[in-house]
């Protein structure tokens, strides 16, 4: 059953268009993370959901119900906004109260359901409290339960971890999936960090110049990433990027860093062209002794990550890659400034094409 | 700069001094007269130290002054009367037009918006007989001289660009997401208006009414034009008061001692808006 | 599996009741300022409209358009000139004296200790009082007969000083009692200004053993331009303008020594009935304030936009 639909939203502003034909849907208990980077109309898109804006073109229904023009007290949504956005003159319960008071919840029952959803949150203790009394994970909390305790169908998480420190963010992102589908709401979260986007989405919307560039899960994303944007959007570091071209004879092959990887045979329609074949960092292996295949490269530095190590390499013609390794294998290298051997395998590369950017996908028969 | 000799301290005290010496005389001067009877005031040299009488305010009090003339009524406390009803009542008004038009202002931008902003301010730059003067002259036809409501209608014009500079920076202030917040928890725009926006609001919409009250009850020229001896406010009739023959100068002080206290006294209760308010929001109180 | 965009599927649509309430809300809340508005554009406009006529209460059969001829006529009229130059120097004498004693006082106060905070709330006593009746006090004050002043100034050597009665001496005592009324308000602005002078030039200056006197004129003052410019406009328009003042002083007098715009406008109403001419002067004062106002808005803006942030 889909709890929310957003058919052909389209949004601009006075300073320019901001948002073209998004669609999506989520079902009740689904998360969608819609991905990307600052000013890219994430925030908007929630509000419209939310009915703090209008879209000029396109229709949002929850559960069926046609609501875009509804006032946003008529939606029935909940939203966690990303700087609280609290009632300062009001206590922590009266903060979370609020969507039951405008439900008229009876006084003993409201009591009752605030007072659960804040022992779920872990903000029992501080009820009572302004919020200018409270810590940012507090506020951020207090700022959940007053979006979850009406058991809204549809959920609108604006970056809520953004404004909280790195080692709480780190706890509520494996807290939130479990809090989450307790509800059983259509969630919907934005972020900007990938990391957040894998760990939390059932699905990611990757969203870029306004419109949606990739819908897929996760793992979809990151291994079979629609553009090199997107390609470069998930991963940490970056993955490698180099021009190579096609070459067809009997098999495929393309030439990458003065070597010859055989590809399959299903690129086959895209001989000649010019491409640009990706490498995730994690799929350079560097040895310190020369193999079959290996490309010889200076190891330049080691930057130690914590359980990993980044190794910064530069080639024969000064092509730079990165690589990441185990912490036990960067032992080997020392601080660099070696020469070592790369190898990769043929099937861990990506191949987008130069001019458009989209990834080539090899053909099916 | 912590280093001030003694020399400078002592300077700079004596200067203070003088500076409140000379801005709060008269207002001790006057007060000192009203409770002085005709003799005593036109004692020469003029003394500090006197036998006090209460009979200037007993006789404005009630109405009735003993002169060597005779006995005369006096309306005073009528005065004082229309100055609170005036004052109490343009600002009431006031503050219901003006809270939510600058509320609207700020909230939303369009044009009409702008274009009543402009006047409003451009107006409160302009010499106020501009307008009077043809009003009077509309008023006879409209039958709304000396009436009340006419006044407190023309009270508006001092009111009410008070109320909208200073109350739209607090709203403008208000972050928009608590108020949309509050609206997707459930809540229509009025409640989220009477609950959120006003309330958090509050400090500027009290400093913009007193400071609005202080203003119409010091009016003169409004008044003046507009009213009849019936309607009069403090500020004409003290004027009428003493132009009439044979008034004890002690109650003339007394009179003024009157009129004075109650914006001294909401000036000091209010004077921490004061600054901001004065200077239209230009500076930070 | 990996789409581009992902399958939605079809919703029924509600007409738009909505947006229209939704659009109308912000007028409808500014409806009340909106009628106060018009209540000042209307008499305003018959005010330029009557400026443009021969026009005298009195005299209803007379009444006629003559386009521009007050204003003409105000060019070879001494009584106009004589309002034009008294007003002038009201102005500039006033603001004049505000801006050098309510700079003097604000940099007297400039610490904010308590006993210099208790001062300034205590400054703001005359400001707070009606013009009107600030204007009455110092007429009993300067009462020939029982004045404290009229005493006082006796016991200088001018005995038979009659202030606001001999018209060599009555522009100066309204001058006294504007100057009384309006510092305190030159004063806050300029030491609120001072206040948030940025610390850092100073403390550079002390030191570097800068002398004091440098120091206020290249550094102190320049910064607190803004603040002095700002607060001269504000008073130079209001002082221009005055009425309450003079009128509750000495109605213009004596003779049209103190005749400033305002004064001479209601007088030339009440008094001749002359609506005509009445409007006339009103309007090229408006002239004067309206250029006047045009140039405070565009400071009080910076400096708005500087205490709040940009808007």
């Amino acid at each position: 059953m889909t709890s929310l639909e957003l058919r052909n939203i389209s949004k601009g502003f006075k300073s320019g268009k901001v948002l073209e034909d998004i669609s999506l849907s989520v079902k009740a208990g689904e998360i969608v993370v819609v991905f990307g980077p600052s000013g890219t109309g994430k925030t908007v898109l929630l509000r419209m959901i939310a009915g703090v804006h209008y879209p000029d073109t396109g229709s949002i229904a929850i559960d069926g119900e046609d609501v875009t023009d509804a006032s946003p007290e008529a939606r029935g949504v909940g939203m966690a906004f990303q700087n609280f956005a609290l009632f300062p003159h009001f206590s922590t319960f009266e903060n979370i109260a609020s969507p039951l008071e405008a439900r008229e919840t009876p006084p003993a029952k409201l009591k009752e359901q605030v007072g659960a959803i804040a022992r779920m949150l872990k903000i029992d203790h501080v009820l009572g409290h302004a919020p200018r009394e409270l810590s940012n994970g507090q506020k951020q909390r207090t700022a959940l339960a007053r979006a979850l305790v009406a058991q809204p169908k549809v959920l609108l998480l604006d970056d809520p971890l953004r404004n909280v420190d790195a080692k709480l963010r780190y706890e509520m992102r494996l807290e939130l999936p479990r809090l989450l589908r307790t509800f059983n709401a259509a969630v919907i979260y934005v972020t900007q960090d990938y990391k957040e986007a894998m760990a939390l989405g059932d699905h990611i919307a990757v969203l870029r110049n306004g419109r949606i560039e990739q819908w897929a899960a996760p793992g979809d994303v990151y291994r079979e990433p629609i553009s090199v944007d997107v390609a470069r959007l998930f991963g940490d570091p970056t993955i490698n990027l180099l021009p190579c071209k096609l070459e067809i004879n009997g098999t495929g092959s393309v030439t990458l860093l003065g070597r010859r990887a055989p590809v399959s045979g299903a690129y086959a329609y895209a001989a000649g062209r010019d491409l640009i074949a990706g490498l995730r960092p994690e799929h350079v292996v560097v040895t310190e002794t020369a193999a079959p295949d290996a490309i010889p490269f200076d190891l330049d530095a080691v930057m130690p990550v914590n359980v990993r190590s980044v190794l910064y390499l530069r080639g024969p013609k000064g092509e730079e890659l990165l690589a990441t390794v185990g912490e036990t294998e960067a032992a080997k290298f020392g601080r660099g400034h070696r020469k070592v051997w790369v190898r990769f395998a043929p099937s861990d590369l990506l191949l987008f094409d130069a001019a458009s950017g989209q990834r080539i996908a090899p053909q099916v028969h | 700069m912590n280093q001030i000799s003694t020399l400078e301290r002592i300077i700079r005290g004596v200067l203070i001094a003088l500076v409140l010496v000379f801005f709060l005389f008269p207002i001790f001067w006057i007060l000192l007269m009203s409770f002085q009877n005709n003799d005593q005031i036109l004692r020469i040299p003029p003394s500090l130290f006197f036998e006090p009488t209460l009979q200037n305010y007993l006789a404005l009090l009630t109405g009735r002054l003993e002169t060597t003339a005779g006995n005369l009524d006096i309306a005073f406390m009528r005065n004082l009367g229309n100055s609170l009803l005036l004052s109490t009542c343009s600002v009431l008004l006031s503050l219901a037009l003006g809270v939510p038009a600058a509320y609207a202002f700020a909230r939303y931008k369009f044009r009409l918006g702008e274009n009543i902003a402009f006047t409003l301010l451009s107006f409160r730059f302009a010499p106020p007989l501009l307008v009077l003067l043809p009003l009077s002259l509309f008023f006879k036809h409209l039958h709304l001289t000396d009436t009340y409501i006419g006044l407190i209608w023309v009270y508006q014009l001092i009111c009410l660009p008070l109320i909208l500079w200073i109350v739209r920076g607090y709203f403008e202030d208000i972050s928009p997401d608590i108020e949309h917040a509050y609206r997707i928890s459930g809540h229509g725009w009025w409640k989220t208006f009477r609950k959120i926006a006003i309330p958090l609001a509050r400090p500027g919409i009290a400093a913009a009414g007193l400071l609005a009250f202080i203003f119409a009850w010091n009016n003169f020229i409004f008044a003046l034009i507009l009213a009849s001896a019936s309607k009069q406010p403090v500020t004409v009739g003290a004027l009428a008061f003493v132009t009439a023959s044979g008034i004890q100068y002690g109650q003339i002080a007394a009179a003024i001692v009157l009129s004075v206290t109650p914006t001294l006294l909401l000036a000091l209760y209010a004077q921490r808006y004061l600054v901001e308010g004065l200077s239209l929001g230009a500076v930070k109180g | 599996m990996t789409t581009a965009t992902p399958h939605a599927q079809t919703a029924t649509r509600r007409p738009g009741r909505h947006r229209l309430t939704r659009r109308a809300l912000p007028y409808l809340l500014s409806l009340p300022a909106l009628l106060v508005c018009i209540g000042i554009l209307i008499p305003f406009f018959t005010a330029v409209y009557y400026s443009m006529m021969r026009f005298r209460l009195n005299l209803p059969m007379m009444k006629g358009f003559i386009w521009f001829d007050n204003y003409i006529s105000f060019l070879s009229d001494a009584a106009f000139w004589n309002t034009m130059s008294i007003s002038l120097l009201y102005a500039f004498v006033t603001v004049t004296g505000e801006l050098i004693l309510g700079l003097g006082i604000a940099l007297l106060l400039v610490r904010p200790t308590r006993i210099n905070n208790a001062v300034s709330i205590m400054l703001l006593l005359p400001l707070m009082t009606a013009p009107a009746l600030a204007a009455l006090m110092w007429k009993l004050m300067t009462n020939p007969n029982f004045g404290i002043l009229s005493y006082l100034v006796g016991l200088l050597g001018f005995t038979d000083f009659r202030w606001a009665s001999d018209p060599s001496t009555a522009l100066l005592t309204v001058v006294l009692v504007d100057v009384w009324v309006y510092t305190p308000f030159i004063m806050i602005l300029l030491l609120a200004g001072l206040r948030s002078l940025p610390k850092q030039p100073f403390e550079a200056a002390a030191l570097d053993g800068v002398p004091r006197s440098f120091v206020f004129f290249r550094i102190t003052l320049p910064m607190l331009m803004p603040y002095i410019i700002t607060a001269s406009l504000f008073r130079l328009l209001d002082s221009i303008q005055q009425f309450d003042i003079v009128y509750s002083m000495t109605q213009g007098g004596p003779g049209d020594t103190l005749m400033v715009f305002q004064v001479q406008s209601y007088l030339e109403f009440f008094q001749y009935t002359n609506v005509g001419r009445s409007a006339a002067l009103l309007i090229v004062l408006w002239a004067i304030t309206y250029a006047l106002s045009n140039l405070f808005i565009k400071h009080w803006l910076k400096l708005r936009e500087r205490a709040h942030g940009p808007a």
